[in-house]
């Protein structure tokens, strides 16, 4: 082995020393700081999907996005207790988002409505933190996937002056309980 | 190497930005206001100081040829550490200097005093060297901070410092700051790159007359000793 050779083999041992332990340093800052940085991109996703099923971290999983158009993502709860359905589909007036969750019994846990363009005073109290909106969101907890208004046979009372709203969101939490199924299925 | 000195030198008369001219790009892009202006400064400060002791303390293992990789190397590891940890602690700062703060591994200033000083001097001074020219980019950005928040906004401590509920420090970005007159009067031209470019020139001016100033007050009185002395040895 000349000479350059051998100068060349060193330093690119050095080389790579130096780079291994800047590596390994770095694997270990990311190990502590992964889940922080986690918990804070997602802060507000979590805190919308932790009023409905509670979990500390929510893994978007796979469905059938040609079957269910209106289905915007589905994410199971790291804790096991289920799945987070977020929803986007037609209201009265615009389009509502919500989020419903859904336990392993394929009972809902919780809707909550994130975006929402209906009527202020009538269809808006679907998503209102008063007692009206408490109450009419309320209902929908424990629901299967035979959920429906009282006029249709089902055990929710729609809300005053918005049956549309009502329908639109008993429907939307039903369709949400349906992926699920067909993700447990 | 004496600390006076090189505290001297870090503010002053070696200022990175003002004199040395390294590391100006993210000073204009990012000094719109005082809580970006502190976050960048300290972050630059703590990975300059970081680094010039890795290097100080490695500088007689490493070979002559690859220094600069390995420079490199060792800068953009602690700037992906400082990284992380304000994405994870800070997210507020993370967001608001996004793509500067990976960019701090090319910023001149680090690999400039890698290479022209950290390279020869001992560990201790380049501690020093870190924290006092990271000082010295800290207190740059804060000046072109308030400057041009203040004409651009007429604020003063955006993102820093709220008044909505008394007095108060905000780590999170989110203090209002203090109006000092109704930001429609402010020169909205400031808080574009373009404010940034006219700040830093403004800055710069002021401090090369005062450099002039006080090396040519330095030399009448040198002169001045000078004569006396000359004039002494006459009446002897």
């Amino acid at each position: 082995m000349n000479g350059d050779t051998k100068k060349i083999l060193r330093l690119t041992f050095i080389l790579f020393v130096i780079c291994a332990i800047t590596a390994g340093i770095l694997g270990v800052v990311n190990e502590v700081t992964k889940d922080t940085i986690y918990m804070q991109k997602n802060a507000k996703t979590i805190a919308a999907y932790s009023a409905v099923l509670k979990s500390d971290r929510y893994d978007p999983v796979e469905f059938d996005s040609e079957a269910f158009p209106t289905i915007d993502e589905v994410s199971k709860a790291d804790n096991g207790s289920g799945y987070v359905v977020k929803t986007t589909f037609p209201g009265s007036q615009s389009t509502i988002t919500m989020v419903v969750g859904v336990d392993n019994d394929l009972k809902c846990t919780g809707i909550s409505i994130v975006e929402h363009g209906e009527t202020s005073g009538l269809g808006a109290n679907a998503a209102s933190t008063a007692e009206v909106g408490v109450n009419f969101r309320a209902q929908f907890v424990g629901q299967g996937e035979d959920i429906a208004l009282s006029s249709g046979g089902g055990s929710i009372q729609a809300l005053t002056g918005a049956t549309q709203t009502s329908t639109s969101v008993t429907n939307a939490t039903a369709t949400a309980i349906t992926v699920v199924k067909s993700i447990l299925g | 190497m004496n600390i006076k000195k090189q505290f001297g030198e870090g503010l002053v008369t070696n200022n990175p930005v003002l004199v040395q001219q390294i590391g100006m790009c993210a000073t204009m892009a990012i000094t719109t206001t005082l809580f970006n202006g502190v976050g960048m400064g300290l972050s630059v400060l703590i990975i300059l100081t970081c680094c010039n002791v890795v290097v100080s303390a490695i500088r007689k293992i490493i070979p002559g040829e690859i220094r600069l990789a390995i420079f490199v190397v060792v800068i953009a590891g602690f700037v992906t550490i400082v990284d992380l940890l304000l994405q994870a602690y800070i997210p507020a700062l993370s967001s608001a200097l996004g793509v500067f703060i990976p960019l701090i591994v090319v910023n001149c200033i680090i690999i400039g005093r890698a290479e022209a000083f950290c390279q020869k001097n001992k560990v201790s001074a380049c501690f020093f060297d870190g924290i006092f020219q990271g000082l010295g980019y800290t207190c740059v950005l804060i000046l072109m901070c308030v400057f041009r928040e203040f004409v651009g906004s007429g604020k003063f401590g955006g993102g820093l410092i709220d008044i909505t509920n008394g007095l108060r420090f905000t780590l999170d970005g989110t203090g209002s700051g203090i109006q000092i007159f109704p930001s429609e009067y402010g020169a909205a031209v400031m808080n574009r790159p373009f404010g940034g470019f006219i700040t830093l020139g403004l800055l710069m001016a002021v401090m090369q007359y005062a450099l002039k100033k006080n090396a040519k007050k330095k030399a009448l009185a040198e002169r001045a000793a000078a004569e006396a002395a000359a004039d002494k040895e006459e009446d002897e």
